[in-house]
């Protein structure tokens, strides 16, 4: 017991948490913006594999890892407009089309990789780019005892949070971000005062998808250096939970991607102190299903509250 | 407007056009479903050529392999045995519009529950098949049953709720099979053998001469579930209400129907047929556990029921036709490679064109205008 207090209270496990939870928070993000825009996006795994899989190539070929990172963010982006386009205009069951993307992802980006090297598996053998860390842009900053390792992530760590941030400021702060969330909390409404629905769900899907990418590209180019089979892992589904347990909010949905980042980094350490890993792996998945149910009540009692304040008026 | 046609009380001929008509609705829709797949097996074609391998070779091995020898044809049907079997689950719930993914975990769940019954506990032959298959089906319903009160009682997100299940499950069984149920000493997780009164026997044994690989007697649950479903969903009160909420929930409560409890219990039967799927797995094809025994059934269970349309007779088709696909693709594996990506990219444009729903709709809306044309004129 011992041993793992002082195991969770290092710099080591922070920055690891850090570190893990980064694709998730991202991805999360992008499934906020589409939940929030009554879209929710399902194949934010497969986004993710695509950006992951076409970063990794393209800073191979290209030899630039911003350029990884541009292919990486516009094929996971165009993934998500595929979904948009048949949701939207033709019609396809939401859930089904994303189910179907992430299939395609799945074995597409092992086509393509297999296409590429000859090998199924990975593209280990491939020089990748990898996107810079805080050390190649401020060298000093190792220099500093203990917090330096902390402070030393990737730059789409930070761009996780400075995203955060962003995303709030959208959708709360913007009138296109207010109408985003005017159509997913009432599209018929929205559609009376002259809110072209269909715009904005597509918007929404975009964004998803673009953040997706981020996480995606993050994970090939930044927390490892190449693409590897189905190495998104489930993230994107974790991220979806991610949303319900940050009660639907930009700050909620952050910490609930950093619960569900040091679940994982705390299993990895368990795993090292002979606990059943399994049985920690599960305790984000119990998290959520807890917070599902806890979300579900209190949106219960705020319409029932709401119902009677409204009798109340009108009898009033 | 058909204004022109005069209001009509012949009960007999009312019906009949109404049948008439919902036949030629599925004819299109069977139509469509065969266009996609056709179009989707093109689409394979093309990349092959693409890759510079020879399509033809390949197609040939994707479409006559499964034929080729009586083990892999026994193979095909051991496939189909499991996809019917999950897609006749998967189409309950999404019959009643409920997107359960949750036919993984279930028949995980069936497995272990029927597995610590059917490897510790020595039963008389027969008793020693069916009390481990009704102790998997309650296990599996009552896993199917709790996201179904989630969504039917608070409102909670079915696809998040049943991918977490799924998600715990499978991590418990590793816990199980690595800590409990594997024999000590043993190197590779896997459980003990079930008894041998816990067998499905295949039909290889029974027939000794006749190689059809694993496939065993579990396809009895297949004929079963295929009746049992149908009679479930087309002839039931239950049924007829799943039906209607999936047309409309607001119609169905409006009408006197109870919605959440039917939306409930429809998790719970899909959860009661996938854990038949399981112990097909377990007592008729491996005869013990081990960690990746249900592989990506649960996803192509959801394929099968779609190709389908969510129709019990229908699901014994394409899930024949879908495990064929998939042990060609096995075989295409040989000759370029990249087969079960390709089935699984084919699978994918498959799933997507179908669920575009405005092809059909075209079709039908230019037959009904064509008709207004032929009423007015």
């Amino acid at each position: 017991m011992e041993q793992l207090v002082n195991v969770v209270f290092s710099a080591a496990f922070l920055a690891a948490v850090l570190r893990v939870s980064t694709p998730i928070i991202l991805a999360a993000l992008g499934g906020l913006i589409s939940e929030l825009g009554g879209v929710i996006n399902i194949a934010l795994e497969g986004s993710m594999l695509v950006a992951a899989c076409a970063g990794v190539l393209v800073s191979v070929w290209t030899q630039s890892a911003l350029l990884g990172l541009l292919a990486g963010v516009f094929s996971g982006t165009l993934l998500a407009l595929i979904l948009a386009f048949f949701h939207l205009n033709l019609k396809a069951d939401l859930i089904l089309a994303a189910i179907a993307l992430n299939l395609l992802a799945s074995g597409g980006t092992i086509f393509v990789v297999y296409l590429v090297t000859g090998d199924k598996s990975s593209t280990s053998r491939l020089v990748s780019g990898q996107m810079p860390f805080l050390r190649d842009v401020i060298p000093g900053i190792m220099n500093l005892e203990q917090i330096g390792p902390i402070l030393n992530q990737n730059l789409l760590t930070y761009a996780a949070f400075v995203l955060t941030v962003a995303v709030a400021v959208f959708l709360y702060r913007t009138p296109l971000g207010i109408h985003l969330r005017a159509v997913g909390e009432n599209a018929e409404a929205a559609r009376s005062v002259g809110i072209n629905v269909s715009h904005m769900q597509y918007l929404a899907l975009g964004l998803s998808g673009l953040l997706a990418s981020l996480g995606g590209v993050y994970l090939s180019m930044g927390y490892v250096k190449f693409f590897a089979r189905d190495m998104t892992g489930g993230r994107g589904f974790i991220a979806l939970a991610a949303i319900y347990l940050g009660a639907k909010r930009p700050l909620g949905t952050l910490i609930a991607a950093l619960v569900f980042g040091a679940a994982e980094a705390l299993a990895i350490q368990l795993g090292n102190l002979r606990v059943p890993t399994q049985l920690v792996q599960t305790i984000p998945y119990f998290a959520t299903l807890i917070a599902l149910v806890v979300y579900a009540v209190v949106q219960r009692q705020r319409t029932l509250a709401r119902q009677r304040r409204f009798r109340e008026t009108r009898t009033a | 407007m058909q204004s022109a046609a005069p209001i009509s009380f012949d009960r007999a001929a009312e019906r009949k056009a109404v049948q008439d008509e919902r036949r030629r609705s599925s004819l299109i829709d069977l139509g469509v479903t065969l266009a996609t797949i056709v179009a989707a097996l093109l689409l394979g074609f093309i990349v092959i050529w693409l890759l510079g391998k020879n399509p033809i070779q390949a197609y040939e091995a994707l479409l006559t392999g499964p034929l080729t020898r009586m083990g892999r044809a026994g193979r095909w049907l051991e496939v189909a045995t499991n996809l019917i079997l999950v897609g006749l689950s998967v189409a309950i719930p999404f019959r009643a519009r409920q997107f359960s993914l949750g036919a993984q975990g279930q028949m995980v769940v069936g497995a272990i529950m029927g597995a610590l019954v059917a490897i510790y506990l020595p039963l008389p032959p027969v008793i020693g098949v069916l009390v481990p298959v009704a102790v998997a089906m309650a296990s599996s319903f009552l896993l199917g049953l709790l996201p179904g009160l989630m969504k039917a009682y608070l409102n909670a997100n079915e696809i998040v709720s049943t991918l977490m299940l799924n998600a715990i499950v499978l991590r418990l069984y590793d816990f199980v099979l690595t800590y409990f149920l594997k024999p000590a000493g043993s190197s590779t997780t896997r459980s003990l053998p079930v008894q041998p009164t816990a067998r499905l026997a295949t039909f290889s044994d029974i027939f000794p001469g006749l190689d059809l690989g694993r496939f065993n007697l579990g396809v009895i649950f297949v004929v079963l579930s295929i009746v049992g479903v149908w009679l479930l969903l087309e002839r039931m009160p239950f049924g007829y209400a799943i039906r209607t909420i999936g047309a409309n929930e607001n119609f169905a409560r409006y009408g006197g129907i109870n919605t959440k409890r039917t939306i409930a219990l429809s998790f719970a039967a899909g959860g009661a047929v996938a854990a038949l799927a399981g112990m097909h797995l377990l007592m008729g094809v491996h005869n013990r556990l081990f960690l990746d025994i249900v592989g990506n059934i649960g996803w192509d269970g959801i394929t099968v029921a779609l190709l389908a349309r969510n129709n019990p007779l229908l699901v014994p088709i394409s899930g024949l036709f879908y495990a064929y696909l998939l042990v060609g693709g096995d075989r295409v594996e040989q000759q370029v490679q990249v087969g079960s990506e390709l089935v699984q990219v084919i699978q994918a444009v498959i799933i997507l064109m179908i669920t575009a729903q405005v092809l059909g709709d075209w079709i039908r809306a230019r037959r009904a205008h064509g008709r207004r044309i032929a009423d007015s004129g």
